[in-house]
């Protein structure tokens, strides 16, 4: 559920098939994700799942599987 | 365009820029100097470029290399292909003190920032203007949402703020100096978003990106309303349905007495929202009338409501009957001889809208859907679809004007024929040797001129100022009248010299001048020119587009020989010896200046 709906704003965002994304995806194994996509990516994740991240936690979602955690955390405040 | 750009999330807009066909698009060269980052905003751009026919290329400078790219260090990024710079110098990057510690500044230190900051914007802008003629856009300083001295800044005449205004006054002086550059505010972005919603602090220090995503989109659509205007995609002609529209209520079912208009509650939501109507004719737009109704009915309300603000007498032209509005908003740009690209239509219906939107993609819709009359005010006033940079005096007048024409079809009704209704029409024509008051007005009609235009060249202020001064070239334009009205300047020519020859740059004419022969005057009095300036022959050309086959075989009417012809366009000549001189005889008088 969150699973997939992150998977897809990455796939969306980084403009990558979505069969090309999972837990480890990161900006090491996905080109597209640089900083600056990193940025898009806060900004839709965060409209997309109606939260807002910590600057700590902006910084430290280097990983699809740390996104996940980190919007989880988020939700279930 | 307009209300979904404020509904689609992220995600949805970059989904939906994926999905759109590439096709038809012109492209726009969007070049951007900034001292922070700002690249969120690009999607925002784009969205907003393709729903007005563009294809964007955005190139970004280099994080705050503002002066080195302006001053000729990045000619990839300003150059003559380069359609617009956009700048974004924020103050608080380029000065802490100004914003930030403003308290740590004594009188002499303050004084040397502000020129530190005059100077630099001031050749910044300068050294822009000589890598390339494209538009400048300035996003201005924001003020101090907070300053230093908190609410002394205003009891004790502070400072901060008050510097910030001048430092942002001074640059809107620059920016009139140089030609093609403005100011956009960025305080009215953030007072229509809020400060507080404005910033993103954590990017701010993660990234120096100190915009949230609602800043981005709203500067984003503050930008393309200067965009739209420079490339004339700004929009001429409101359409408006009436009933749920200018007045609560159904007139046919409820009555005139019985519908909502009012100058108090409930009815003062129309009551102001004609207002608003009202300061786009005074801007130059045109209002038509699209409605499902009897038409006794609706001009009984413009006639007779003592709270209509809107009179029959600004309405330009009216499609009142039971037929499907794709085809009336359809005929209403026949009648008034405009494209229905520069159409906006306003509809509480959704059914009515949707089908609208298939039918006329073109068309761009203000649905009133699910809204309460008290916004329908503001939304207009939001749009900003009607935006132009400037107004001549014509603009001022183009409401009046094109009910004026509409008057004038209505009595060719009468006329018994052709020449006899022409002359009936008892029409002045001016032809003038091009001056600096008709300059802006020249390039104007360059610009918008489609189907009665030779050549299709368009040009700037600059360009037609340019031809004043050039000794190899002329220009002359025509302004017409009749008993009906003042058109205004309907016409242009444009020659340049050659030792031997002339060429006919530029001819145009206005739409509202078809039908009398007012194309002949311009000709002949080019020709006049050209045998004075002892030219043996004149050249012209046919440049073919897909709007202009009204003028395909002009030349050959008038006497010209075909010289040569190439997938459509083709060269011509005349001997000057051959030129007869005949004005057209339907005129009541041809003044020559």
């Amino acid at each position: 559920m969150v699973r997939e709906e992150v998977i897809k704003v990455v796939s969306n965002i980084l403009n990558v098939p979505i069969e090309e994304v999972n837990e480890d995806s990161s900006p090491q194994t996905l080109a597209q994700w640089d900083s600056l996509q990193h940025m898009n990516l806060i900004l839709a994740l965060e409209e997309k799942f109606g939260i807002r991240f910590r600057e700590d936690q902006i910084v430290d979602m280097l990983n699809v599987q740390l996104i996940i955690l980190a919007v989880d955390e988020l939700k279930n405040v | 365009m307009f209300n979904e750009y404020y509904q689609l999330n992220y995600s949805d807009l970059q989904e939906s820029l994926r999905q759109q066909p590439k096709t038809g698009l012109s492209p726009l060269r969007l070049a951007v100097l900034r001292n922070v980052m700002v690249e969120p905003i690009e999607i925002y751009w784009k969205f907003l470029a393709k729903c007005s026919g563009f294809d964007t290329e955005i190139k970004f400078g280099q994080y705050d290399q503002i002066m080195a790219e302006a001053v000729g260090g990045a000619p990839e990024l300003l150059n003559t292909k380069t359609d617009v710079v956009v700048v974004f110098c924020h103050l608080e990057t380029f000065s802490q003190n100004l914003t930030r510690r403003f308290g740590a500044l004594n009188k002499e230190q303050l004084k040397e920032e502000c020129d530190r900051v005059d100077v630099f914007c001031h050749s910044v802008l300068s050294g822009i203007r000589r890598q390339t003629s494209a538009a400048i856009l300035w996003h201005g300083f924001e003020l101090p949402a907070y300053p230093a001295m908190g609410i002394m800044e205003n009891a004790t005449g502070g400072q901060q703020v008050e510097t910030v205004r001048q430092l942002n006054d001074k640059i809107k002086g620059i920016l009139c100096d140089i030609e093609n550059a403005y100011y956009v505010d960025l305080d009215a972005c953030r007072a229509r978003v809020g400060v507080k919603g404005f910033y993103d602090q954590r990017y701010w220090h993660i990234g120096h990106a100190p915009y949230s995503r609602e800043a981005y989109r709203e500067i984003a659509y503050e930008d393309f309303k200067y965009i739209r205007a420079l490339k004339s995609k700004n929009k001429k002609c409101l359409v408006l349905d009436c009933d749920n529209t200018l007045w609560g209520g159904i007139v046919g079912e409820d009555g005139l007495d019985k519908i909502s208009l009012s100058k108090t509650n409930p009815g003062s939501a129309y009551y102001e929202f004609q207002q608003e109507i009202l300061n786009l004719y005074d801007r130059g737009v045109i209002l038509a009338v699209c409605s499902k109704n009897n038409e006794a009915d609706v001009w009984e309300v413009f006639r007779s409501h003592p709270d209509m603000v809107l009179r029959q007498e600004h309405i330009a032209a009216a499609q009142i009957n039971w037929d499907d509005k794709a085809t009336n908003i359809r005929r209403i740009a026949d009648e008034l001889n405009i494209g229905t690209d520069s159409m906006v239509f306003v509809d509480d219906n959704e059914f009515e809208l949707g089908l609208l939107r298939q039918s006329l993609p073109d068309v761009e819709v203000l649905s009133l859907a699910g809204r309460s009359p008290v916004e329908y005010r503001s939304m207009l006033a939001e749009c900003g679809l009607f935006d132009a940079l400037n107004m001549t005096e014509e603009d001022r007048k183009r409401g009046r004007m094109y009910k004026e024409e509409a008057q004038r079809k209505k009595s060719v009704e009468l006329a018994v024929d052709i020449p006899t209704y022409l002359r009936s029409l008892g029409m002045v024509a001016s032809v003038r040797l091009l001056d600096e008051f008709a300059v802006s007005r020249v390039s104007q009609l360059t610009q918008r001129t489609n189907q009665f235009n030779l050549t299709t060249r368009r040009y700037t202020e600059d360009d037609i100022r340019s031809f004043l001064k050039d000794e190899k070239a002329q220009a002359v334009t025509l302004e017409l009248k009749d008993r009906f009205g003042d058109m205004g300047m309907v016409g242009a020519c444009i020659l340049r010299f050659q030792p031997d020859h002339a060429e006919i740059d530029t001819l145009l004419l206005s739409c509202r001048a078809f039908g009398r022969r007012a194309e002949e005057i311009l000709l002949n009095r080019a020709l006049q020119l050209a045998r004075d300036r002892g030219a043996k022959h004149v050249k012209a050309q046919y440049s073919a587009t897909v709007k202009n086959v009204i003028v395909r075989d002009f030349y050959e009417q008038h006497g010209f020989l075909i010289t040569s012809q190439e997938a459509g366009n083709k060269k011509y000549e005349l001997k000057v010896s051959d030129l007869g001189s005949t004005m057209p005889v339907e005129y009541l008088q041809i003044v020559t200046v």
